[in-house]
């Protein structure tokens, strides 16, 4: 712990850094009124840059990069607005901007659909739902509930020692997880799924998934991974009871939200 | 061949953990039954990021198909618990998570109900926020509205 | 009819009344509502016309040709020992060596002699008479224990199905007529269907296991009809009595198939009651084990059959719709225990002592219920003492094989017989109270009715029949079988081994003969003699009893006028029973001295009750004051109910009540003891749960937390 602790100077700097604005952002036990937002914001965004920062040097190229330190800082920061916002209208809204910054991340994972269907599902459908029931709720503005949070210490703790020892294992040095190369099976037609004795020179060779009667689910290791291509041949192909089952899933949950939201005969809303 | 994780992998599970992180103090320490929700969702995010990650560390869609899954589950679960917080607001009028602390033996006392609260603050920023008719009523500034 | 044909018939002959049974509780409140009788009326008569049909061809099977694999290697066993020259000595030479071994007393002398007779019968003709066993499917199969659910008839099954699902389907057409206007309809035919089936498969189970359930379900079946109307509190506490006085004899019956199980490694009847030569075995290595074996037996038929000192829930029992007490009393519960004794003949003829605690028994409960008949008033209640007064005089033919090997063909014989008989007449005596009932307004007790001579015609005759049967009027039913069982009496009564024994009983069977029909024609003549007089629940106008109750009510009484004179003196019904495994074919014989007898006690009885009833009417009630303390005591049914309240239920009570205060102080304050510890610990803890659900949810996190980042340092 120690030596990570000297080898990464800037990510413990910036965990410290990013505690220290969030505690100074959250509403307190009494009135916030003393602590400015804007150092917290500062102290906050300090810590987030510091903490990407001593993540080490990426061999990326410079769009990639800034475009990684734009989202994940808007990503990181818009939570910690959000979870920190006395105001749960504007909760909602940084909580867009995070979501927004997420789907700009999932496009750096080489995602861009899931980086659209996220967008499309979460800005146009689950933050406006969030905000018109907002709306609906808390008419008279933000709530003496609102300025009051609990237990921000014990949870702060925790979570920052989880990121902490997060961090330590993820940069640690040798590493403990490693990439393993993994090839498309090239085992004989007449033996699909057998599997090469392992050899430390040799790549590991994947095993065949168990082959399912579906003319989708053929192997096409020419698909790239994360196009639509691929994506839609695995859904469809490998996933096709699970997708199903989700579907009917999601007519479950909207009968059941209909069913459990209250009747307008009760005089609710 | 094994390679480690490079540091654009590294930093991004690590931007996945510190979603996950904040949706979890956001889901403990605040009192807004919305923002509760809203903090579960955020976790969902960082889960979500850290899949996608693992995928393309394997070089496979599976890990962007289970976020798919993910996401649906996560659309139900909004909705679900948007039906669920309005028909606790309509019982108690109030967002506030610790007027339902049932969860004890009846002889213990209730947490510290008589805390004194602020009031609700309306000053004009709240004024702004647009307001939706109650269904029923006709809308302000209508024939039908006095 | 060959074979093939046959074992179908064989499963339609429960499964029919099974299935009605379902269909009506199914159906019946909802569809068929006041149409529930057709199920099972259909289901009975196709229940008898295959019981008949079995019966009819049943003689012409070829018994060696389907026997069970199991069997015919006992069967081989049993040749073997018969051969005298046979290389491995098997059971024979080990009979007689136990037999010589205790040459000194000379009752085992004389059993070895009976088993020498035994064998030398065996030697002449082969014991096996025509069955069929029907293989269903593997039912139990614990350990060593096997128990397939195995249909069987031979020939004392076949007699007990077609009686038994004969006089069910002419209770089953009384009862729709007796029933139409009650509310259980539906579940009255189901309960008699349920009834049925359990009946029939009671008699044809072929284990001791399987006969055991359905004797169980027999029980539940009287307990549902007779609580029939179970908001009636007498009603209800009749049938819980019925059930828990017959659970006294089904711990006897228990314990008779753990001992069968345990000495005879099976339960099948193929393979205990077939094999003479492995019971005379077992005798010679254990002298106590038949008579422990029989007398368990005994004590589950006494429970089944009503015998002293169990009998008190059967005139209870009539608290039930009478068409129930007709099926009760006639044709379905109590013979199970007739015929429990009756199949296990091959058993009971090495036990003796025990056929002569049978017979004591049965003179003892006859000669009591006669006694307690004379004076009841209440119609149902006399027929109720009767029926156990008989059921007393066929246990008493059924021991008397005590008496000698050569006897006991002809006791089981007399006994089967009487059962048969019986079944009929007293079913019809039954229906013709229920008639009355029903005329009457649903009031029983005589002294508030006579004369209904003119009123109820067909019921008049009716009853006259029954009760001629019954009394053992010359001709009737009941005159050839109670002859029999005299017969056999004083064939034992000679015998030198218990003749004193036998003749006593002899002398009590006269008697209750005597009183037998002395009680009936009492019965008859305050009910359907002297001025006409109604109750006024009856209205001015009693209803003679509809069609549907009169037909069955004709068809009983034709049955109780001819079925003797057709089987009995033809020798019928000996020749068929005795064809049954364990029995051994003997020549019937007219017995004019004994039919003589029989002869003056039904007049002496008949012309006693008339003579108090009819001609002098104020007589009786002077009797009844002279000799009051034995007045009160028949009136009281001799106390019996009081003196088990006293003996049993409160020996019982205050052993529960002690067991209560034991559990409320002892063992409860143990248990509140040992719980208040954590309780008190809890008190000081749970102070921490205080109800807000995110503080649970933190400390969750946090618990998590740690066990993540334990995880990942120890990795």
């Amino acid at each position: 712990m120690n030596s990570w602790m000297q080898q990464h100077p800037a990510t413990v700097l910036g965990l410290v850094l990013w505690a220290i604005g969030l505690l100074w952002l959250m509403p307190g036990r009494k009135s916030g009124a003393s602590r400015t937002p804007r150092t917290g914001v500062l102290i906050a965004v300090a810590g987030l840059l510091s903490f990407f920062a001593g993540c080490g040097k990426s061999n990326s190229d410079l769009a990639s990069e800034v475009m990684f330190w734009v989202f994940a800082t808007g990503a990181l920061g818009g939570g910690v607005l959000m979870i920190s916002s006395r105001n749960p209208v504007y909760g909602a809204l940084w909580f867009a901007i995070a979501t927004l910054c997420t789907c700009g991340l999932f496009m750096l994972q080489s995602a861009p659909f899931l980086a659209a269907a996220t967008i499309i599902v979460y800005a146009g459908a689950v933050i406006v739902t969030f905000l018109f029931v907002i709306m609906l709720a808390q008419q008279s503005g933000a709530a003496g509930y609102d300025q009051r949070s609990q237990q921000v210490w014990p949870a702060s703790l925790g979570a920052f020692v989880f990121l902490g020892s997060m961090a330590m294992v993820l940069q640690s040095d040798p590493p403990r997880y490693e990439r393993v190369e993994i090839v498309a099976a090239e085992t004989p037609a007449e033996q699909p799924g057998t599997m090469v004795a392992l050899d430390p020179t040799k790549p590991v060779i994947a095993p065949q998934p168990p082959a399912i009667p579906n003319f989708l689910s053929r192997a096409d290791s020419k698909a790239p991974v994360g196009s639509m291509k691929g994506l839609g041949r695995s859904l469809f192909g490998d996933y096709l009871f699970a997708v199903e089952l989700a579907g009917t899933l999601l007519l479950v949950a909207s009968i059941g939200a209909i069913a459990i939201a209250p009747r307008r005969e009760e005089g609710a809303l | 061949m094994s390679v480690p994780f490079g540091p654009e992998e590294i930093r991004i599970l690590l931007v996945a953990a510190g979603l996950f992180v904040l949706g979890a103090i956001g889901f403990v320490t605040r009192r807004n039954l919305i923002l509760l929700v809203l903090s579960a969702e955020l976790m969902l995010h960082g889960v979500s990021l850290s899949l996608v990650t693992f995928g393309k560390i394997h070089q496979n869609s599976e890990g962007q198909a289970f976020t798919i899954f993910v996401l649906t589950v996560a659309a139900c679960e909004a909705g679900l618990a948007l039906s669920l917080v309005l028909s606790l607001y309509r019982k108690s009028h109030s967002l506030d998570i610790r007027l339902w602390s049932e969860l004890r033996e009846s002889d213990v006392n209730p947490p510290d109900q008589g805390e004194s609260l602020p009031a609700a603050v309306s000053t004009s920023a709240y004024d702004g926020i647009p307001k939706l008719t109650p269904a029923g009523v006709a809308p302000v500034g209508t024939a039908g509205h006095p | 009819m060959s074979e093939e044909l046959l074992y179908p018939l064989l499963w339609l002959i429960p499964v029919a009344p099974l299935a009605s049974a379902i269909v009506t509780a199914l159906l019946g409140p909802k569809v068929l509502k006041y149409r529930s009788h057709l199920p099972c009326w259909s289901a009975l008569a196709v229940s008898f016309l295959s019981s008949l049909v079995l019966l009819y061809s049943l003689p012409s099977v070829d018994s060696q040709a389907n026997k069970p694999e199991i069997w015919r290697a006992g069967e081989d066993a049993t040749a073997q020992a018969e051969q005298p020259a046979g290389e491995a000595a098997t059971a024979q030479p080990e009979s007689t060596d136990g037999g010589s071994a205790a040459s000194g007393e000379s009752e085992e002398s004389r059993l070895a002699a009976a088993v020498a007779a035994l064998k030398a019968k065996s030697d002449a003709e082969p014991k096996v008479g025509p069955e069929i066993v029907a293989f269903g499917f593997e039912w139990l199969h614990v350990g060593k224990l096997e128990v397939p659910f195995e249909l069987r008839v031979d020939s004392i099954s076949a007699i007990m199905l077609s009686m038994v699902t004969g006089v069910s389907l002419l209770v089953a057409m009384f009862g729709s007529g007796y029933m139409h206007h009650d509310a259980g309809y539906p579940r009255f035919f189901a309960a008699v269907s349920m009834f049925v089936f359990s009946m029939c498969m009671l008699v044809m189970a072929n284990s001791f296991v399987l006969l055991f359930v359905f004797w169980e379900m027999v029980g539940l079946c009287s307990y549902l009809l007779i609580g029939f109307w179970f908001h009636k509190p007498s009603a209800a506490a009749a049938s819980k009595k019925a059930f828990v006085v017959n659970r006294i004899g089904d711990f006897g019956l228990i314990m008779a198939i753990f001992l069968i199980w345990t000495s005879f490694g099976s339960v099948s009847f193929s393979d205990v009651l077939g094999n003479p030569a492995t019971i005379a075995r077992l005798h010679s290595v254990a002298p106590s084990l038949m008579p422990a074996i029989c007398f368990c037996l005994f004590l589950g038929a006494m429970g089944k059959s009503a015998q002293f000192p169990l009998q008190v829930w059967l005139p209870d029992a009539m608290e039930g719709p009478t068409p129930v007490s007709a099926l009760i009393h006639a044709a379905t519960m109590v013979t199970a225990g007739i015929y429990l004794v009756a199949r296990c003949t091959p058993l009971f003829e090495y036990a003796p002592l025990v056929q002569l605690t049978v017979t004591g028994t049965g003179a003892i409960t006859a000669a009591l219920a006669a006694l307690i008949a004379l004076t009841q008033t209440d119609l149902k209640r006399v027929l109720a003492y009767s029926t156990v007064s008989q059921l007393g005089f066929m246990f008493m033919a059924l021991g008397c094989g005590a008496a000698g090997a050569e006897l006991v063909t002809p006791a089981v014989t007399a006994g089967m017989f009487h059962l048969f008989t019986h079944a009929f007449f007293k079913a019809l005596l039954f229906l013709a109270a229920g008639s009355v009932m029903h005329a009457m307004g649903d009031v029983i007790d005589m002294r508030r009715f006579s004369g209904l001579k003119r009123a109820l015609p067909i019921t008049h005759w009716t009853f006259l029949v029954g009760a001629a049967a019954l009394a053992g009027v010359p001709l009737l039913a009941g005159f050839w079988s109670k002859d029999e069982i005299l017969a056999v009496l004083i064939a034992a009564a000679k015998t030198s081994q218990y003749g004193l024994f036998f003749g006593i009983v002899l002398v009590i069977a006269s008697l209750t003969a005597l009183l037998t029909a002395f009680y009936t024609f009492r019965a008859y003549f305050m009910t359907f003699c002297g001025p006409e007089k109604f109750p006024e629940e009856a209205g001015h106008h009693p209803h003679e009893a509809t069609p549907i109750m009169a037909w069955p009510l004709r068809i009983l009484a034709v049955s109780a006028l001819l079925i003797g004179l057709a089987v009995g003196p033809t020798h019928l019904f000996a020749g068929y029973l005795q064809r049954t495994t364990g029995l051994t074919p003997v020549e019937g014989h007219f017995h004019l001295d004994v039919m003589a007898l029989s002869v003056f006690i039904a007049t002496t009885g008949i012309g006693l009750a008339w003579m108090l009833y009819v001609a002098m009417p104020t007589v009786p009630a002077k009797i009844a004051t002279v000799l009051k303390p034995f007045y009160a005591l028949s009136q009281g049914k001799f106390f019996l109910d009081e003196i088990l309240l006293v003996l049993v239920v409160f020996p019982l009570r205050a052993i529960a009540w002690l067991s209560t205060l034991f559990d409320r102080l002892v063992i409860d304050g143990l248990i509140d003891g040992v719980a208040r510890v954590p309780r008190t610990l809890s008190d000081r803890l749970k102070g921490l749960q205080g109800g807000p659900v995110t503080a649970y949810a933190g400390v969750m996190w946090i618990g998590m937390v740690a066990a993540v980042v334990l995880a990942m340092t120890l990795l």
